[in-house]
């Protein structure tokens, strides 16, 4: 049997940190949080098996989103991880030039919980079904 | 039977949800082949396949080099290692840089479809980072094809869409949940309403 999917959020404003972390665990979904790109790279050295999706902020000082994806895939970790960037930044702008095929889903703030849920739903439904 | 109609599609960044728009409301008889590049990492391939069969009435089959095209059938790329092309009537994959930084490539796949089917062809650009398919988009319009782009509220991100529309060959703009409705007309819908 699969392990229940897990989904990162990584988010430099805790108020966000902290609705994700709510939302999901009403429905049941397994979430770690972290504040920044380092952060979340420690946690995926860690414990990156058992992370499935990670839901991406753009904007964050120090690492943004992109240098985080470019992380991920220098690191080979694009190979079992979807992710999908929540941003309030309309434009994906330069820096995400090349990165189309790690990036499954751009959802911009301000969300829609309910939206956000389902469409979290399915991604998880994808991941495990690859696995 | 073979198709002599093809409808070729690209998206990227957010293209799922557009797709799945898409093939939930063609036809089981649209009487083309459906090819698929979306751009993805090459693990979640076959569950998009697996997704996409739980909401479309045609068959969706993970592309396979020597497929012959069928009508009635969507092949969707596999991500990762090789470029999707059709030749004489069949999907090769075949080996090459990446193109727009993306491999497989809007634009590769649409140009061959667009020398080979000629005005046979619907071409869509969805949703996406980058620029990937406004080559290919164009290729097919100059060979008298059909051209569509996703509109910019329903894309995710409006950069694949913007830079088709840009080159100027693109007939109509619309709404996600349209598209599947203009595929048919250019295909001439009458046959299917």
């Amino acid at each position: 049997m699969n392990k229940l999917a897990r989904v990162m959020a990584v988010d430099d404003d805790p108020r966000i940190r902290e609705v994700l972390e709510i939302l999901f665990k009403m429905e049941g979904i397994d979430v770690t949080v972290a504040s920044g790109g380092e952060e979340a790279l420690e946690i995926l050295e860690r414990e990156g098996d058992d992370i499935d999706l990670l839901i991406l902020d753009i904007m964050m000082p120090r690492m943004d989103g992109w240098d985080v994806v470019r992380a991920l895939r220098d690191r080979g970790w694009t190979n079992r991880l979807l992710i999908t960037m929540l941003t309030a930044k309309g434009d994906p702008g330069d820096k995400a030039i090349g990165l189309d095929e790690y990036v499954f889903d751009y959802i911009t703030k301000p969300f829609d919980p309910e939206e956000l849920v389902n469409r979290v739903k399915d991604f998880l439904e994808i991941v495990d079904a690859a696995k | 039977m073979q198709a002599e109609r093809v409808i070729a599609i690209g998206a990227s960044t957010g293209g799922l949800v557009a797709l799945k728009e898409i093939l939930s409301q063609l036809p089981d008889n649209i009487g083309a082949a459906v090819i698929i590049v979306q751009h993805m990492p090459s693990f979640i391939a076959k569950s998009i396949v697996t997704t996409l069969n739980e909401i479309s009435k045609l068959p969706v089959k993970l592309a396979e080099d020597g497929d012959i095209l069928e009508e009635n059938t969507v092949y969707l790329a596999p991500g990762g290692e090789r470029h999707v092309v059709v030749e004489n009537g069949r999907i090769r994959l075949v080996d090459g840089d990446k193109v727009n930084f993306c491999r497989p490539s809007v634009d590769v796949m649409m140009e061959s479809i667009a020398r080979e089917f000629g005005p046979r062809v619907v071409g869509a650009i969805l949703t996406g980072m980058g620029h990937d398919g406004a080559r290919g988009i164009a290729a097919i319009k100059e060979r008298g094809g059909v051209t569509i782009a996703q509109d910019k509220v329903t894309s995710a991100v409006f950069g694949m869409p913007k830079a088709a529309i840009e080159t100027g060959k693109v007939d109509h703009v619309m709404p996600s949940y349209r598209i599947a409705s203009a595929i048919m007309d250019a295909l001439g819908g009458q046959r299917y309403t």
